[in-house]
């Protein structure tokens, strides 16, 4: 039944997002305008970026975070259905995982795009040969960003000025998620491999998607609680 | 909301009228299980909702002023959607009855955003009926269904007495409802003016009470 | 709790009894702790007299983590039993909480600046998740400020719980980065201190603490007084 309504709300959102299409467009059209603006803002155009390029690729995809995050409960919100969902037998670990599920299925979606663009734009040092632990660095940071996403969006869903509070209340949260992500990336990327390191970091991701997801589960129920 | 103290029996039908800012609406929400009264208990279909709020919303059937369904998904993925939600073990069957019985067939593969403002809600009534429910909540269902979703309305709620289902409906026309309905309930200001059983009601007396308590 | 209106002597609250005690105890505490730390501690050989701002600096430090600690607590206890004196509680604590971080970072900065002779270390872990933990904190009443009555208890709640989370994992992160990129500058202090120094740090953070409590209960009280007040107002308004 659980797996049923999950399924059905994933379902459901990946179905307005493919007939739409407003979401990812939107995400990889800013990450892509976001990196033009830092390699611009570093004023270097000719250096090596290479060491800068954990920074610079977890910078870009926080911000666009925010912006894939602030779009989740915009088809309930504008089309007016959110009552249809909460007067159904669904219980809000479920609308929980669901949201967080189709954030994390956006993100990968915008890392595809991303992750060779960064390559492209800022390496020349060995990159290629490290795309594997990227990616599961990026994987684990993402679900940090779903959890931690969700929750917010959440609590942002019915404030006034929500597209300015969902920053404010999110990028803080996402500095440790930040930290780590840019700390994993340059330890493969940027030169010699530094395995012990990357594995500290990936480590430290794994616990904050854990003590994310403790939190959220713990108080989820009480964020659509009228 | 002040002492409001009601009891449904099944198959009973229940008008809830009263002017703007009674609490007509907020009554309704909070039996919806949308609104948690801040004190006091409910009890839809026997679960104390407080305790298990998800098991008495399976028992709801919910038809609000906006139709609940997503405009950019078409009629036959929202109701599969909303199907899979409550769980119901022969879904295809069961919307292709309900879309043959609300008269959408015909536009099943069509996305909600190109219907009609009466069409949007028949789906929202077939979304409604889609699990079986046992207690139908109305908000002024007859504001915005049109003709043909009226009638079918009617006759679900002529049904409803047979079949021990219970219903709620919120009204501004009580004249429209009274003959579907057993019982009248006028709220004012958050309490409870009058309710009484609506065969030999005298209009008199509810046009009076009705208007002490319109500001 | 609601004051009578037929009583002839002072109007007592709840709580006026606790303020009292807890503010007297943080007076003596800070004063104590103040004179020994400027004046009886003994004085560090290589940082000298600017190392006494480190006693402080912990133990506000300190303390409002505990303040914070409180504020879940209460935001757990507020989203059980809906009452609202938990979500006062939950908004003095932060309140009080933040007002320490911020003194936090600006001891910090000092103590930067006199060690190092620059105003803000980025490799110091401690000034940076100070700097972070504001910044949650902060955020806390935009939310706040953005959302109305019962939704505004229940976000700020679900809030102060999450952010509460997201302190151990700043103070991690910031750390984890630290050690793998510089050796770290200046390590909390506690171990190698000599025996004077750390009775004066555990008075020090003694009296951070009962200064919390003290500005907790003074809030409170003026939070009951000032719907006390409100409450008398309408009852006198309907004779």
């Amino acid at each position: 039944m659980r797996r049923r309504q999950l399924i059905a709300l994933v379902r459901k959102d990946l179905r307005l997002e493919l007939r739409t299409r407003e979401t990812i467009v939107a995400m990889v059209l800013f990450a892509i305008v976001m990196m033009v603006i830092l390699q611009f803002g570093f004023g270097t155009r000719d250096d090596d970026l290479t060491r800068f390029v954990g920074g610079l690729m977890w910078v870009t995809l926080a911000f666009t975070a925010v912006l894939g995050v602030g779009r989740s409960y915009v088809a309930e919100r504008e089309q007016r259905v959110l009552d249809g969902l909460l007067v159904a037998p669904v219980p809000r670990m479920v609308m929980l995982a669901a949201k967080a599920i189709a954030i994390l299925i956006y993100m990968v979606a915008v890392e595809v795009v991303v992750i060779p663009l960064v390559g492209i734009f800022f390496v020349q040092g060995p990159y290629w040969g490290a795309i594997g632990w990227i990616a599961i660095t990026a994987l684990l940071a993402d679900i940090c960003i779903a959890l931690a996403g969700t929750l917010f969006s959440g609590l942002a869903l019915f404030t006034r000025a929500r597209d300015l509070i969902l920053p404010v209340l999110f990028l803080p949260a996402l500095v440790p998620v930040v930290i780590a992500a840019a700390g994993a990336t340059h330890a493969v990327a940027g030169g010699p491999h530094d395995m012990s390191e990357w594995r500290g970091y990936c480590l430290f991701l794994l616990g904050y998607a854990i003590l994310f997801a403790l939190v959220s589960i713990a108080t989820y129920d009480a964020v659509f609680d009228d | 909301m002040d002492g409001v103290d009601l009891d449904l029996a099944p198959g009973e039908r229940l008008a809830l009228a009263g002017p703007n800012g009674a609490g007509k609406s907020t009554l309704l929400r909070i039996l919806a299980t949308l609104i948690r009264p801040q004190a006091g208990t409910l009890t839809v279909l026997g679960t104390d909702v407080a305790a298990g709020a998800r098991q008495a919303r399976g028992g709801l059937g919910y038809l609000a002023h906006d139709p609940l369904v997503y405009p950019d998904l078409t009629a036959r993925q929202n109701l599969e959607f909303f199907g899979d939600l409550y769980g119901i073990p022969d879904r295809d069957a069961r919307i292709d009855d309900l879309l043959d019985h609300v008269g959408l067939r015909g536009r099943a593969e069509d996305t909600v955003r190109t219907f009609s403002r009466g069409m949007a809600q028949r789906l929202a009534l077939a979304r409604m009926l889609l699990h079986r429910p046992r207690l139908l909540l109305l908000d002024e269902p007859h504001a915005s269904l049109d003709q043909r979703g009226a009638l079918l309305l009617d006759d679900q709620l002529r049904a409803a007495r047979s079949d021990g289902r219970a219903a709620v409906i919120v009204t501004h026309e009580v004249e429209r409802v009274a003959p579907l309905c057993d019982r009248l309930v006028v709220l004012g200001a958050g309490r409870v003016v009058l309710d009484e059983p609506i065969a030999g009601i005298d209009p008199a007396v509810v046009r009076r009470r009705y208007e002490a308590v319109t500001p | 709790m609601t004051p009578s209106l037929t009583t002839d002597g002072p109007v007592r609250l709840r709580g006026e009894r606790a303020a009292i005690i807890w503010g007297t105890i943080a007076t003596v505490l800070v004063v104590v702790s103040t004179i020994g730390v400027f004046l009886v501690a003994p004085e560090d050989a290589d940082q000298g007299i600017i190392q006494r701002i480190f006693y402080f600096h912990v133990a506000i430090a300190i303390a409002s983590l505990v303040a914070y600690g409180v504020a879940c607590v209460a935001g757990i206890l507020y989203l059980r039993t809906r009452d609202r004196r938990w979500d006062d509680a939950c908004e003095a604590s932060i309140r009080i909480g933040l007002l320490f971080s911020v003194l936090v970072v600006i001891t910090g900065s000092i103590w930067a600046k006199a060690s190092w002779g620059t105003w803000w270390v980025w490799t110091d872990p401690r000034l940076v998740t100070y700097l972070i933990v504001v910044l949650i904190y902060v955020a806390y009443f935009v939310l706040r400020s953005s959302a109305e009555d019962d939704r505004k208890m229940r976000y700020s709640a679900i809030y102060a719980i999450a952010g509460f989370a997201s302190v151990p994992l700043s103070f991690y992160s910031v750390r984890v980065a630290e050690s793998f990129v510089h050796p770290v500058v200046f390590t909390g202090g506690g171990a190698n201190m000599p025996t004077s120094m750390l009775t004066w740090f555990i008075m020090a953070q003694a009296a951070m603490v009962a200064l919390f409590i003290a500005l907790l209960e003074v809030d409170l009280l003026g939070r009951r007084s000032e719907r006390a007040l409100h409450m008398l107002t309408i009852r006198l308004e309907r004779g």
